[in-house]
């Protein structure tokens, strides 16, 4: 066996170039299948947003209106007589349709919102716009990403990590009094985060003044961009707790039984067997198996949570997309609401690729049946 | 032939807490084995076989309500050890385990000669190439090319899987394997493979064997000696050619004539009636209720009596009457 160490070596080698290649073309694979899959998605939005082009009839009916109504209304064409005016009117009309390319039938004009919604080009928002001042629908949602994306990122990520963590260790120390309390605790969470909330802004914003009730930033924002920072971090102490509260047992008691489902597999015993340290054996042989499924709920969590923001962003008066929904709804302005579902279906797409690729790096089953 | 025991179990007991009650899965065990020997622990299921193994290696559930005795290997009575000097010292460098369900025993997400290598990076602190290195010689002793070190366990088959997992146990050299059922999942020709592989690693590495199993026909291939369990304790214990040709214990006899054999004109006999449940287990001989030859002196637990060299039977049958 004088070869061995060579033949090792290359035998590793092989092997990581075998696996990054299949990695390569699983990924190439996964990423035509779900940008067929968005394509799909945002043409029934648009099909469905619009009833399949009874939408263009009522357009039609309003443009006839506002036309008819400015005309009439209009100093400068009063002394017409009345096939004058409207003809005028009629001329009016034929421009706007052409304008907005209403002469072409539906099916023709919906490939162009097509390409233009998939090109992120959102169109102009009906009444609202953005603080900067825009009214491109793009530019308002893009604003509010960021303020949506920072709270529930910070707070999912702080959950995940800190429940699977506990549910670890709690799994190696089943039945303790520890892990009786966390199991006991978990009701708690049948409470919304907004629930927690709002004791929480009664109680460290106005019986104990310490925090501020609401917003992201103090107004006028600080100029130094270390003091933002600190103003950012004061505004958003209170939604991240309120957040971390409601989830954080519920989470904790499923990752533990989870773990303590995957703890009794035989490689698990295993390992035991061959006088593994705990900590590795939690690492390598609970954790690493078993990460697929945790990254995926993970993810889907962070999902989810985008939906049902809209109270808890409204309860501490947080500039992200759900007050943007509600206030959109509010204004029935129906190009912004349009605008995000676009942009929702981007996220979870993009979501769900980021899933595929990390299922292809964590377990070689997938990557390597999927490459084939 | 006076070598010394490389391993000498001393009334060793294992008892699980149930909803039922207390179940004596291992019921004051005794016995020994030198280097180089291979001892064959029969019984039917659930006699406390796997129990018994997993008792030396300190395998233990939670629900564990004693686990006593003496367990010496060679003059360290590792059963006081300390848990963490246990697992450092004893585990795997000089006891390792094939486990009975060996085809999931391999992390489906680690590749099988890095799992090979590991017990020797983590208690030899070997470095990562030197450890492969020596995986890979495992790898040609157990017949598995060396080409499987980079695939991943979902990439073998069932009997390529039983070798890796061989592969794992012999690559620290232990004193001692305790295999499992280790071919109890494969068709018989994988088996067969199997077995050769044992035989060829016993002669040449001079290491000692436990093999659990219910098979009879495939373990006298390899036993040196026979030890016959029965509802948590060894019946009878005896060097093999003893145990195969003029087995002493009652139950003994009739397990031998419940095995098909060739050239052979009366047809297997199988043994009526079945093993006492172990949460109430008969106050006397444990054998007795299915016993032909059983007489008045069997409602006592029968003492282990020696009959010959290094040959034990719990059997009234054989003792000197009070």
């Amino acid at each position: 066996m004088s070869d061995a160490p060579e033949m090792a070596q290359s035998v590793r080698s092989r092997g990581l170039w075998r696996d990054g290649w299949r990695l390569l073309v699983f990924s190439g694979k996964r990423l035509i299948a779900l940008f067929l899959t968005v394509l799909v998605g945002v043409y029934l939005t648009i099909f469905i947003a619009n009833m399949g082009g009874q939408v263009d009839e009522l357009r039609l009916v309003q443009i006839r209106g506002v036309v008819s109504e400015a005309v009439r209304a209009d100093p400068a064409f009063q002394d017409m007589t009345a096939q004058e005016r409207n003809e005028l009117i009629e001329r009016q009309i034929s421009l706007e349709v052409e304008r907005l390319n209403l002469d072409q039938p539906f099916i023709l004009r919906s490939f162009d919102y097509l390409y233009r919604a998939m090109m992120l080009d959102l169109g102009r928002a009906e009444q609202m716009h953005s603080d900067a001042g825009s009214r491109q629908v793009y530019d308002i949602i893009v604003e509010r990403l960021p303020a949506t994306l920072l709270l529930f990122g910070t707070a999912n990520l702080l959950v995940f990590l800190v429940s699977v963590w506990a549910a670890l260790h709690l799994s190696r120390r089943y039945g303790s009094l520890l892990d009786r309390s966390v199991v006991a605790l978990a009701p708690t969470s049948a409470a919304p985060a907004w629930f927690y909330g709002m004791f929480l802004i009664l109680l460290f914003a106005f019986v104990l003044p310490a925090l501020p009730s609401g917003g992201m930033v103090t107004a006028p924002p600080p100029e130094n961009r270390l003091d933002y920072l600190a103003s950012v971090l004061r505004h958003i102490t209170l939604p991240l707790v309120a957040m971390f509260i409601s989830s954080i047992f519920i989470s904790i008691y499923s990752w533990r039984t989870f773990f303590l489902i995957h703890s009794s597999e035989d490689y698990v015993e295993m390992a035991r067997a061959k006088g593994l340290p705990d900590h590795l054996i939690r690492r390598r042989y609970i954790l690493r198996p078993t990460l697929s499924p945790i990254v995926t709920s993970f993810l889907l969590m962070l999902i989810g949570l985008w939906g049902g923001a809209i109270i808890l962003e409204q309860i501490f008066n947080w500039p992200g997309l759900g007050t943007l929904i509600f206030q959109a709804i509010g204004h029935r302005d129906t190009p912004v609401i349009i605008g995000t579902v676009v942009i929702f279906a981007y996220l979870l797409a993009v979501t769900v690729f980021l899933l595929d690729i990390l299922y292809g790096i964590l377990d070689p089953r997938v990557r390597i049946e999927g490459g084939r | 032939m006076t070598q010394p025991a490389l391993l000498r179990v001393e009334n060793l007991r294992l008892a699980y807490r149930t909803g039922r009650g207390v179940v004596r899965a291992v019921d004051g065990v005794d016995f020994d084995l030198r280097r180089g020997e291979a001892l064959v622990l029969l019984g039917e299921s659930g006699c406390g076989k796997s129990s018994l193994a997993k008792a030396l290696l300190r395998l233990l559930p939670r629900n564990v309500q004693a686990h006593e005795g003496r367990v010496w290997l060679d003059d360290t009575d590792i059963l006081a050890l300390p848990e963490e000097r246990f697992r450092r010292d004893v585990q795997w460098l000089r006891i390792s385990m094939v486990m009975q369900a060996a085809m999931n025993a391999l992390n489906p997400v680690v590749r099988v000669g890095e799992q090979v290598a590991e017990p020797l990076m983590v208690h030899r602190g070997w470095s990562r190439a030197k450890a492969m290195e020596r995986a890979a010689e495992v790898f040609a002793l157990v017949g598995v090319s060396t080409d499987f070190l980079g695939r991943y366990p979902f990439e073998l088959s069932g009997g390529m899987r039983q070798r890796v997992v061989l592969a794992m146990s012999l690559v620290t050299e232990p004193d001692l394997v305790i295999l499992d059922e280790p071919t109890s999942a494969l068709d018989v020709l994988t088996q067969a493979g199997i077995m050769n592989v044992l035989k060829r690693i016993k002669r040449e590495l001079n290491t000692s064997f436990i093999l659990i199993t219910h098979d009879v026909s495939t373990s006298s291939e390899i036993a040196d000696r026979v030890a016959l369990m029965y509802a948590g304790q060894i019946v009878e214990l005896a060097d093999a050619r003893h145990f195969f040709t003029e087995p002493a214990h009652p139950y003994s006899q009739m397990l031998m004539a419940s095995v098909p054999r060739l050239h052979q004109p009366d047809p297997p006999q199988h043994i009526p009636g079945q093993p006492p449940d172990l949460l109430d287990p008969p106050a006397g001989c444990r054998y007795a209720p299915r016993c032909p030859k059983r007489f008045g002196r069997c409602d006592e637990m029968p003492d282990s009596i020696t009959v010959g060299e290094r040959h034990h039977v719990r059997c009234w049958l054989h003792g000197a009457g009070p």
